[in-house]
């Protein structure tokens, strides 16, 4: 059994060279938590923050927190060739728990979710059915976070329900 | 009654009757019978009739390659046509038809083509029907009702498809003995397996096999092992799974029969399921097909390969004829005779071989079986089944090839040309297949992706090879994947050397081969040897050539049988050998498939995503009607009770012209640009120039094609000065981004630019009309909104009705206009207080249809409509736009000479002369519509609305040098053939200084 639920989260896009100690160390500072170098990996403290590319990555945190990360950010890495930008109202976060999510999944996603090759932490950019998606295994309970965008969603939503027998809760993290 | 069926034996459940019907006739077979095997134990012998000639046939063999028993399962939507009756599972209440043969099998009307069928060699249909070419029509209906097999159902599919994505270490083609042997070993060192096998039960030849493993059925070691693989988690057995396509970086497809096997009542959930499965290994063991002989008449109702006769009697306790012929060149057949001997049949066994067969042979003469070395089988007796066959005593090369012949009585004739290892997936993967020839057949050589064939898909014809080579490229293809190879242990099956195959692609007939009785090679196809010679003769050399003219290999079987005995054919004709005449190109699928599998779910709903905007419940709530656009679905317009569109479209434009409109922008791609070269950057991809635009200032801009051409508008905004803000059209927001990406990224990696795309996060609202100023003001905005302190073509940040967002002074309607971003998670709330506050104002929301006719009286060009990637700025008047001082992207092939043609169509407005008639966008323009055709066309028409606040027909045109001809009379042409006057005149039809919008 699959629960699907809606969490309502912020986002905030980030870019900047990976390579500078300055940029590093900016980001570390702004939001308690190691910036992920390696490809397809997040970290996560408070909030979560994803590599989406090797000079760009996506901060997931509470909405309400939001402005304060932004000012953080960009009093950190004031003076840098930086990109900071908030996405909060173009993102829907999906959370998927259940033994069968990755099955759930492989109906529509190519990647190989097999829990020896994608494990708590990684994370990728992908195509579900149709859609471009986030995909971060969160919790190995297994909680899987599916970042999709909002005009995508109810159809990602439509997907889901058809692909698999769920009620779509919310709840605010 | 099943007069067919034996007593004891078989992995059939006799407990288990199953009631079926055979073109309308009632029949009882047992759960695990085939549809084949349940008609051959009923004793019906003709399943079909031929495409061409319609001669009667019966089953030939119990697999895939079965050319003569193809059905229509079932009835209305669910219907699947084409089955072969091999491989379809009876189950109670299945409705079966043969999809040849009309009015019925044993009474078919277009037997007689069989009679002149002398006319109907290779390429009859393309000399026949070519002339008079104004019959061709005709010719085509007859020939398209005679032609073809099942029917598709007429109505939609009710049935669920799925795809699944599946990666893997080993993926296992085959489960007989050697893929098992393979799945066993690979499974042991821990990597993830897949196997997948065509058939309801994993075995393969072992299940109609009188082998012994060890001393014991070869069976229980099937079942032992099945067991052990089944309690291994790491492996994937899917069975009813045929894999039939391999594509590159070993990605290959198979096609997962869920429910078809079950009774429709009992079929629940998913039917077929496509499994996308990316292998670091692939393992082939796709088995072997037998190859028929090719002799006289050898179509007949009751010949029959010999391993499938072999099956018939072991998997399905079977016998399909009392009194039975082998003939063979080979040893394999041998066994099919003591089978039939030991099931109850007499059996003699015709070998071309003059020394006859190895030490088997002594098993058949110890039984008392009849052998007759060095004869042939030339000719059949009997029609809707075999009665005799007629035996000769070969004599080689002799110019009387046959000494003597004699009759002898059956009605069984099984026979065996020797085996062709199921090369197709090595061949689609890229490998070649070479000629082996001690073997007698193609096997695969070397491979070109990561796989291996093994068993008799290999060219192991002894259990034991296969045993070994399963076991080894089990091994083998695990430790390639970084896991230990295991010891495990190959039973013991005996020793079974066989004596060597000798050839014989065609039996000699007593005549000349071009008028002897039809000798078929292609039995679905009816494709025989003196089809292919006359194709040879008429000057085909290429085998493929010789395939696409007589139609050898095609259908449901594509070759599996006849097509190596056809090669030699040819290569007899053109004197040469098999391997220099080739093989045809092996293409998935290796069996069809279904429509349905292969969409998955993509049908209906989840055909297309539905794209909307973070307002588009308010939309839903008004009753808009949707329009398309990319795979976003836009109000198209605001109905209000009894508008059509055309009412509803007229008031929301003079609502927004007089006092106030709204429309939900948010469609709008929106891409933040930023970096110390954001500039430099802009500068060579937009054609204006950025750098003199100020803080705070807003531009339109165009995005040329390295070819010149217009790709793509938009306003852009500069936040900062560093920081710029790009609007794309809807459609082109993500191939834009793409676009600037790559420049970025390939070409001019030493700019500091980085881009993000905001579309989604921000919502757009415009908000249109005289009235527009008031309305924001009364929400209460902080920024003041005079003509002076915040002038068209501005952005700031602002406080708006309590809300942050970026507003900007633009207009793509020519009034006065705001357009405010918002983050999404607030724009409905934001609509909805605009819609509140605007009611003193009759706030009239609009949709893209007034938003083009606002446009289009503005003369303001939408890229993509009045477009179409052959048009320079300068065509739709935008020289003003490109910058003499720089270089950019489509500057140098604006000087092309034909980018500077005089004559190059023009963006013009056209009129109407009668000033009712609204012109069909898309319709051509003449000069002179009296002139004979066909009529030079100088434009068409790329735009058209009525205009409900000029009071007429207004119309945006490509013409050939349109702007000198201003005032001109042309025609417009309608697809009915009338002719309507049309005058050239400015493209803008509105406020042409431009003074609303400035306001």
């Amino acid at each position: 059994m699959t629960e699907v639920k809606r969490i309502d989260l912020g986002h905030i896009n980030l870019r900047g060279d990976a390579g500078d100690d300055r940029f590093a160390d900016g980001v570390e500072a702004a939001l308690g938590l190691t910036l992920p170098v390696d490809p397809n990996t997040l970290s996560e403290s408070d909030h979560r923050m994803y590599w989406l590319g090797p000079d760009e990555w996506q901060v997931v945190a509470d909405r309400k927190n939001v402005p304060v990360l932004l000012k953080k950010l960009e009093d950190a890495l004031v003076d840098q060739h930086v990109s900071i930008n908030d996405l909060s109202g173009g993102q829907v976060t999906l959370h998927l728990a259940g033994a069968d999510v990755p099955e759930l999944l492989a109906k529509a996603c190519t990647l190989d979710l097999h829990p020896s090759v994608f494990g708590v932490g990684d994370c990728a950019q992908s195509g579900l059915a149709k859609a471009n998606v986030l995909i971060g295994y969160i919790d190995v309970a297994p909680v899987y976070e599916i970042i999709v965008r909002r005009s995508f969603s109810e159809y990602l939503l439509r997907w889901l329900r058809q692909n698999s027998h769920f009620q779509v809760g919310t709840a605010s993290s | 009654m099943q007069r067919n069926r034996l007593e004891n034996g078989g992995r059939i459940d006799r407990s288990q009757v199953l009631h079926f019907r055979f073109n309308g006739k009632k029949l009882e077979g047992y759960r695990g019978d085939s549809l084949a095997s349940a008609l051959l134990a009923n004793g019906v012998t003709v399943v079909g009739r031929s495409f061409k000639l319609h001669r009667p046939r019966g089953i030939v063999g119990s697999g895939a390659e079965e050319p003569n028993a193809i059905m229509q399962i079932g009835k209305g939507a669910t219907t699947q046509p084409n089955l072969r009756a091999t491989q379809v599972e009876v189950y109670d209440g299945m409705i079966a038809r043969s999809t040849k043969g009309w009015p019925s099998v044993n009474y078919d009307i277009s037997a007689i083509n069989n009679v002149f069928s002398r006319a109907l060699g290779a390429g009859f249909y393309y000399k026949t029907f070519m002339r008079p070419q104004a019959l061709w029509r005709l010719y085509e209906k007859i020939i398209r009702k005679s032609a073809g097999f099942g029917k598709a159902p007429k109505v939609a599919d009710p049935d669920s498809y799925e795809h699944r994505n599946a990666h893997c270490d080993v993926l296992i083609a085959g489960a007989g003995p050697a893929g098992i042997m393979a799945a066993l070993a690979a499974g042991l060192s821990g990597a993830r397996v897949i196997i997948a096998d065509e058939q309801c039960e994993f075995g393969g030849s072992l299940l109609a096999s009188t082998a012994m493993f060890d001393d014991l059925p070869a069976t229980d070691w099937l079942d032992d092992t099945l067991a052990a693989l089944a309690e291994m988690g790491n492996i994937t057995m899917l069975p009813r799974s045929t894999v039939f396509g391999y594509y590159d970086h070993n990605f290959v497809t198979i096609a997962e029969r869920c429910t078809d096997h079950r009774n429709e009542a009992e079929r629940h959930g998913v039917r077929q399921r496509l499994w996308r499965v990316r292998a670091k290994q692939v393992v082939l063991a796709q088995g072997a097909f037998e190859r028929p002989l090719v002799f006289c008449n050898n179509d007949r109702p009751g010949v029959m390969q010999a391993s499938a006769v072999s099956t018939y009697l072991h998997r399905y306790a079977v016998r399909p004829g009392d009194r039975a012929v082998v003939f063979t060149n080979n040893d394999s057949a041998y066994q099919t005779a003591i089978d039939l001997l030991r099931a109850g049949a007499t059996v003699a066994i015709v070998d071309s071989r003059p020394g006859g067969a190895g030490a088997i042979s002594q098993s058949a003469t110890a039984a008392g079986i009849p052998v007759l070395a060095g004869h042939i089988v030339v000719d059949v007796n009997g029609g809707k089944r075999i009665t005799g066959v007629r035996v000769g005593k070969w004599l080689g090369e002799a110019p009387q090839v046959v000494a003597s012949s004699m009759l002898i009585d059956c009605d069984l004739l099984a026979m065996s040309g020797g085996w062709s290892p199921a090369v197709h997936l090595h061949s689609q993967a890229g490998g070649k297949n070479v000629w082996d020839d001690e073997l007698y057949c193609f096997v695969p050589g070397e491979s070109t992706q990561a796989n291996q064939s093994v068993g008799s898909g290999n060219g192991k014809w002894l259990l034991s090879d296969c045993l070994q080579e399963g076991l080894a490229a089990g091994n083998n293809a695990a430790s390639r994947c970084g896991f230990k190879p295991c010891d495990v242990a190959v039973p013991e099956t005996g020793s079974n050397i066989e004596a060597s195959i000798e050839p014989l692609w065609r039996v000699p007939s007593e005549e000349d081969p071009d008028h002897c009785p039809k000798q078929f090679i292609d039995f679905q196809n009816d494709v025989c040897v003196s089809d292919v010679r006359l194709a040879v003769r008429e000057g085909y050399r290429n085998v493929e050539h010789v395939k696409r003219y007589t139609a050898l290999g095609f259908g449901t079987d594509q070759g599996k049988l006849g097509n190596i005995n056809g090669m030699a054919v040819v290569a007899e004709c053109l004197g040469k050998s098999i391997p220099d005449v080739g093989t045809t190109t092996f293409r998935p699928a290796y069996t069809p498939v279904t429509f349905g599998v292969l969409a998955g779910d993509s049908v209906g709903e989840l055909f297309e995503p539905v794209r909307t905007t973070a307002i588009h419940e308010w939309h839903e709530a008004a009753a808009a009607p949707f329009e398309v656009v990319g795979q976003w679905h836009r109000p198209w317009y605001f109905p209000k009770k009894g508008e059509d569109l055309q009412v509803a479209v007229e008031r929301e434009c003079l609502a927004t012209r007089n006092s106030l409109g709204i429309m939900d922008a948010s469609t709008l791609g929106k891409i933040d640009v930023r970096g110390p070269d954001a500039v430099e950057f802009l500068e060579r991809v937009y054609t204006h120039n950025i750098g003199k635009m100020k803080v705070g200032r807003c531009a339109y801009g165009i995005l040329l094609g390295e070819d010149g051409m217009l790709m793509d508008d938009g306003v852009m905004a500069r936040l900062g000065e560093q920081h710029f803000y790009l609007t794309t059209t809807t459609g082109g927001a993500a191939s834009v981004l793409s676009w600037l990406e790559s420049w970025l990224q390939t070409e001019w990696p030493e700019l500091d630019v980085y881009l993000t795309s905001l579309t989604d996060h921000f919502s757009t609202i415009a908000v249109v009309g005289p009235n527009s100023r008031r309305l924001l003001q009364k929400i209460g905005c902080d920024i003041d909104l005079d003509k002076e302190n915040f002038p068209f073509m501005s952005v700031k940040g602002a406080e708006l009705g309590g809300t942050q967002v970026q507003l900007f002074r633009v207009s793509f309607s020519g009034e006065l206009a705001f357009e405010v971003n918002i983050d999404s998670n607030n724009a409905l709330q934001m609509w909805n207080m605009l819609i509140d506050a605007g009611q003193e104002f009759d706030i009239t929301p609009y949709g893209t249809e007034t938003m083009h006719v606002l446009r289009a009286e503005k003369g303001f060009v939408i890229v993509g409509q009045d477009t179409d990637g052959s048009v320079t700025p300068g065509d739709v008047g935008m020289n003003w736009l490109l910058s003499k001082d720089k270089d950019f992207l489509g500057k140098r092939s604006l000087s092309r000479p034909d980018s500077i043609r005089h004559d190059r169509k023009q963006l013009v407005g056209l009129l109407s002369v009668d000033e009712k008639t609204v012109l069909p966008e898309g319709v051509q323009i003449v000069v002179d519509p009296d002139l004979p055709q066909p009529v030079p066309m100088c434009g068409y028409i790329s735009s058209s609305y009525f205009s409900a606040c000029l009071g007429h027909p207004i119309a945006l045109a490509l013409v050939e040098n349109g702007r000198a001809r201003k005032g001109e009379i042309l025609y417009a042409v309608l697809t009915d053939g009338s002719v309507v006057e049309v005058r050239i005149v400015s493209s803008i039809f509105y406020d042409a200084k431009g003074e609303r919008q400035n306001d």
